[in-house]
């Protein structure tokens, strides 16, 4: 082609998409132009609104915007006066919310730590409880429960309000735990469906506006225990929809504060991959019982660290001011003996048992059940493992809690004597018949200690059986030690167990559960426990949970090894720790001086 | 060969491997023992929660089901399109996307790898040349015994010793995480422009203009280089001016749309210098420097034995003796001759160091708290968390088959007689 006729081809391409664009643009125009005058007329009619709407405002008297004034005047001063020494509180762990912050689905031990300072429930445990049995009202005021121990009434706090001005009234309380047991077949992981709500409540009935009535199916007097514990926490239906949602940091409605009534609200939630990277809790105006003193600091700062060890060189370097769970028991003696750190103490209620297989030799057999418990040395392995922070546990209910006793000390604590008798009425001896067998641990950390805790259990027991016992020790990491759980293929493994609500009730299955696969039922044991359930009565249900640890102690099915302290470690200005048996920590309590 | 088919080459091979990779892994972690299902039920699990939640993984469809709904899910170019990543599944322990669970981590652990890499190789190289240059002197001994201390320390030990060091003793810097709590995260590079409205067709006129402005300057850059126009040159403009339309047409109408313009790169070092903000710039580095001081310098020993045995080799060669012969500097010799041509080796490991790198250094992230991938794969294995872990390790896959191919491309710059 020749560039005259090159040339001539672009310009009339070139022309040919001007002119038609120009011709749209036109035709677009006079189409705007259109639309144009009745866009005109509307602002005609709005502007006459206006005028109207001002000449209304004008009415409104200068005096109430006076009244107003003053009285936001006083509120800055009452607020200046407030002695909150230092406002921020930035705290250190190595856990992380697991999921989310939704209480049909949270069932980890941060999630509820959160839930606990955003989240308001019915009752709550006084702080510093003994037993973890007073409740206390929160956003109820008093109660009283029928005879039957199957209607559950509570009178409601009045005037508490969600962030949007809603009353906090029944309705909100059926609300949300309606909205509980439906989701448990879409949650089955939740809390609601692990703590067995769809069992335990038939239904919630509004009697009144601050009135609600539970109905429960049987007779259950931990019901209050439930109730405390944060799957129980209140929340407002416009923000927490009946269909399932999750409340994660990409989730505007889990970074503001409207869906729940609690001491403070999430401000801020970073979590990369799965991880929580920065939390932060700011004051909530808005709660109930915010004067000058609740919540004591107004900003919470949770920092995550990858591992404990890491967790304590920040406290060194004064990363954070306060650092709980979890701290290794070497680390905190270091820390204690330092006088730039205070260390707190507190009542643990994780504890640790060893279970065994009865489907199979040899432990199918209850006297070699009961020889290995008398072997088992557990004060030697709480001292040398932690050091002195752990205890020995010779029940199943751990101490502080109605129901325990020391049952288990009748075998006593390296009892070669009884051990030795045993194994020979079974008939195993030191030449012809030794008595082998594995014990599990827990490799991949999820229990503190596991490998060395193992190897002592190990070495008393070989010891007390004067060398006719052999074991093996194996280990798996968390996912297959499940899957060998439930397989039934581990002789004698060690377990561990935190309750989720503190009753012993939520302790005193251990001995029989059937997720433990232990292939042991006991009926006797399982009556105890169904008639202690349904009585309030304290005196009757020690005796029966005492009985519980007798039959226990006979069988051995699953024997009680210890119960571990809870320690926090602080710079020596924070104050208001509360280590109680709940596990719970009350940051509004916390203050820094 | 050519470059151009070998490139293109190596970059189809890649889609068959990264499918071969896949299929393992899938088929290995279902072998594996545990099950995410159960792992959901800290305490008791009833066999219907075991139930519904199999069902709610998508565990309880037969396995060649699993698989085809992953194939498929991964070449979806709608949500490609939607999201910005590939659809990886969704993760079995957290419910989220595992492709934005993978991006999120990913700039923490490139940060990590860039500047850890920058510090071994440097220091690594510099030590080896120097090491090579004073042959079984002290300064060698001494040099050659850094490399072999430094590579046989355990990381999170050299880590700790950091962290007690600089963070506890003399509090200089933090001990973890990316950036000091009291600063928030740097946003980058923010670009508000308004664009003149006037709708759809004032833009599209407007961008002919833009189009007819480059493909002039095409025009010009063509003729300087004397390209003949009968055709070529005339379909070069051509396609110029179409694509700077379109490109022009299309920044204009994302602006219009979205207002402004965030160029991120997720490294805080950098997306704090393009924020101009030198607070939060010196806050990222305190972080980063403990890390990457830690991982480099243990890397470093690779380099320094690597340099300094392949220097050793080179400097004995006629063409060095030559070089200083004809009177150039001992710099020149030893950096502009020997080192380049002792290069070849040294570059693999770079290469190779840097796609490890990349996957996630486990124990650094854990020791500092850095929320990288390598800490994220960790977790989710201890969850058997199928679908994080798949897409993981195709990631990790890719890295390294990007990583290899830039290396071998690199080969033939640094290398003439290395023909592709």
């Amino acid at each position: 082609m020749e560039k005259i006729e090159l040339s001539i081809a672009v310009l009339v391409l070139i022309g040919i998409i001007v002119s038609s664009s120009t011709m749209y643009y036109t035709a677009t125009v006079i189409s705007n132009v259109s639309t144009v005058s009745s866009d005109v007329s509307k602002l005609a009619e709005a502007v006459a609104n206006l005028t109207l709407t001002i000449g209304n405002f004008s009415t409104v008297s200068l005096e109430a915007i006076a009244n107003l004034q003053a009285k936001l005047a006083a509120m800055e001063a009452a607020l200046a006066k407030m002695t909150l020494a230092k406002k921020t509180l930035v705290v250190g762990t190595t856990d992380s919310v697991e999921l989310t912050l939704d209480p049909a689905q949270a069932y980890d031990y941060f999630g509820w730590c959160i839930l606990q300072q955003i989240a308001g429930t019915l009752i709550s445990v006084k702080p510093g409880s003994a037993t973890g049995t007073d409740f206390v009202p929160e956003l109820a005021v008093s109660w009283n429960v029928s005879e039957d121990l199957t209607l559950w009434d509570f009178n409601l706090r009045q005037g508490v309000t969600f962030w949007d001005g809603t009353e906090f009234n029944a309705t909100h309380v059926q609300y949300s735990f309606d909205r509980a047991i439906a989701l448990i077949t879409k949650i089955p992981e939740g809390a609601p469906a692990g703590l067995g709500y769809g069992d335990i409540i038939n239904r919630t009935e509004v009697l009144s506006k601050y009135k609600v009535r539970f109905h429960l199916n049987f007779p259950f007097s931990p019901f209050k225990g439930i109730l405390a514990c944060r799957a129980s926490a209140i929340v407002e239906p416009t923000y927490a929809p009946i269909a399932q949602v999750n409340y994660t940091s990409g989730d505007p409605r889990a970074s503001t504060p409207v869906a729940f009534v609690g001491p403070y609200f999430l401000s801020e939630w970073k979590r990369i991959a799965g991880r929580d990277i920065e939390i932060k809790l700011d004051k909530n105006p808005f709660y109930w019982n915010v004067t000058s003193q609740y919540p004591k600091t107004e900003h919470i700062i949770f920092r995550f660290y990858s591992d404990a060890l890491t967790l304590r060189l920040a406290v060194e370097a004064g990363d954070v001011d306060m650092a709980f769970r979890h701290i290794t028991p070497t680390d905190v003696l270091d820390l204690e003996d330092n006088p730039n750190f205070k260390v707190w103490w507190g009542t643990g209620a994780f504890i640790q048992y060893l279970d065994f297989q009865e489907k199979r030799a040899p432990f199918n057999d209850t006297r070699v059940r009961v020889a290995i418990a008398a072997a088992l040395n557990r004060s030697s392995v709480c001292q040398t493992v932690f050091l002195g922070l752990a205890s020995p546990l010779y029940s199943i209910i751990p101490p502080g809690m109605l129901g325990h006793t020391e049952a288990f000390k009748k075998l006593g604590d390296a009892n070669y004597t009884l051990t030795r008798s045993l194994l020979k009425q079974a008939g195993y001896n030191n030449s012809t018949k030794k008595l082998k067998f594995d014990l599990w641990y827990e490799s991949s950390g999820h229990y503190p200690m596991s490998a060395e805790q193992a190897l002592l259990y190990k070495g008393a027991i070989e010891a007390a059986s004067g060398g006719i016992i052999e074991i093996t020790l194996k280990s798996a990491d968390w996912a297959s030690y499940k899957l060998n759980r439930d397989n039934e293929i581990m002789d004698a493994a060690i377990y561990g167990w935190y309750p989720d609500y503190l009753d012993p009730d939520d302790y005193a299955f251990l001995y029989w559960a059937t997720w433990l696969h232990l292939n042991y039922n006991n009926a006797t044991q399982l009556a105890l426990y169904d008639e202690a359930r349904a009585t309030t009565n304290l005196t009757r249900r020690t005796e029966l949970y005492a009985q519980i640890d007798n039959i226990a102690v006979e069988q051995c099915s699953v024997v009680p090894l210890y119960v571990s302290g809870a320690w926090a470690v602080t710079t020596p200005n924070v104050d208001g720790i509360y280590l109680d048996i709940t596990q719970d920590m009350r940051y509004w309590l916390i203050y820094l001086k | 060969m050519g470059l151009r088919s070998y490139i293109v080459t190596r970059i189809l091979l890649t889609i068959p491997t990264l499918l071969l990779l896949l299929s393992m892994v899938f088929l290995v972690m279902r072998v594996l023992p545990g099950d995410p299902v159960a792992l959901h039920f800290e305490k008791k699990a009833e066999p219907w929660q075991l139930e519904n939640m199999r069902r709610k993984l998508g565990l309880d469809k037969p396995l060649w089901a699993q698989y085809a709904d992953y194939i498929f899910g991964l070449i979806d170019i709608n949500y490609v399109l939607a999201y910005g990543y590939p659809n990886l599944g969704k993760s079995m322990q957290t419910y989220e996307e595992v492709g934005g669970q993978i991006f999120s981590a990913f700039p923490a652990t490139l940060e990590l790898a860039i500047y850890s890499m920058i510090i071994a190789s440097v220091m690594g190289i510099l030590l080896g040349v120097v090491a090579s240059k004073s042959y079984n002197s002290i300064l060698d001994h001494l040099i050659r015994g850094f490399g072999t201390v430094t590579y046989a320390v355990p990381i999170f030990f050299l880590g700790i010793i950091f962290q007690l060091v600089f963070g506890v003793f003399l509090r200089w810097l933090p001990t973890g995480g990316r950036i000091s709590s009291s600063v928030e995260p740097p946003t980058g590079l923010t670009i508000i422009l308004s664009m003149p409205s006037g709708g759809f067709i004032y833009n599209f006129l407007l961008s002919s203009i833009a189009g007819l402005a480059i493909s002039a300057i095409c025009i010009a850059l063509l003729k300087v280089k004397r390209v003949k126009f009968r055709f070529k040159g005339f379909a070069i403009s051509l396609a110029v001016f179409i694509i700077a339309w379109v490109v022009y047409a299309y920044v204009s109408w994302y602006f219009v749309l979205k207002g402004t313009l965030q160029i991120a790169t997720g490294l805080y070092t950098i997306d704090s210098l393009l924020e101009a903000n030198p607070v939060k710039f010196v806050e990222s580095v305190k972080a980063l420097l403990l890390p990457s001081l830690t991982l480099g310098i243990i890397l470093s020993g690779i380099f320094v034995r690597l340099t300094r045995t392949n220097m050793l080799e080179t400097l004995r060669l006629d063409f060095v003796t030559a070089a200083k012969a004809r009177g150039l500097k001992e710099s020149t010799v030893t950096y502009g001759y020997a080192l380049r041509n002792a290069f070849l080796p040294i570059l693999t490991m770079l290469g190779l160091q840097f796609a490890m790198l990349l996957s996630g250094a486990i124990l650094t992230e854990t020791t500092f708290s850095w929320p990288g991938l390598g800490r994220y794969i960790y977790q989710r294995i201890s969850f058997r968390d199928y679908t994080a872990i798949q897409g993981a390790v195709v990631m990790f896959g890719l890295f390294v088959t990007l990583v290899s191919l830039v290396v071998d491309i690199l080969y033939a710059y640094f290398d003439p007689r290395i023909r592709l």
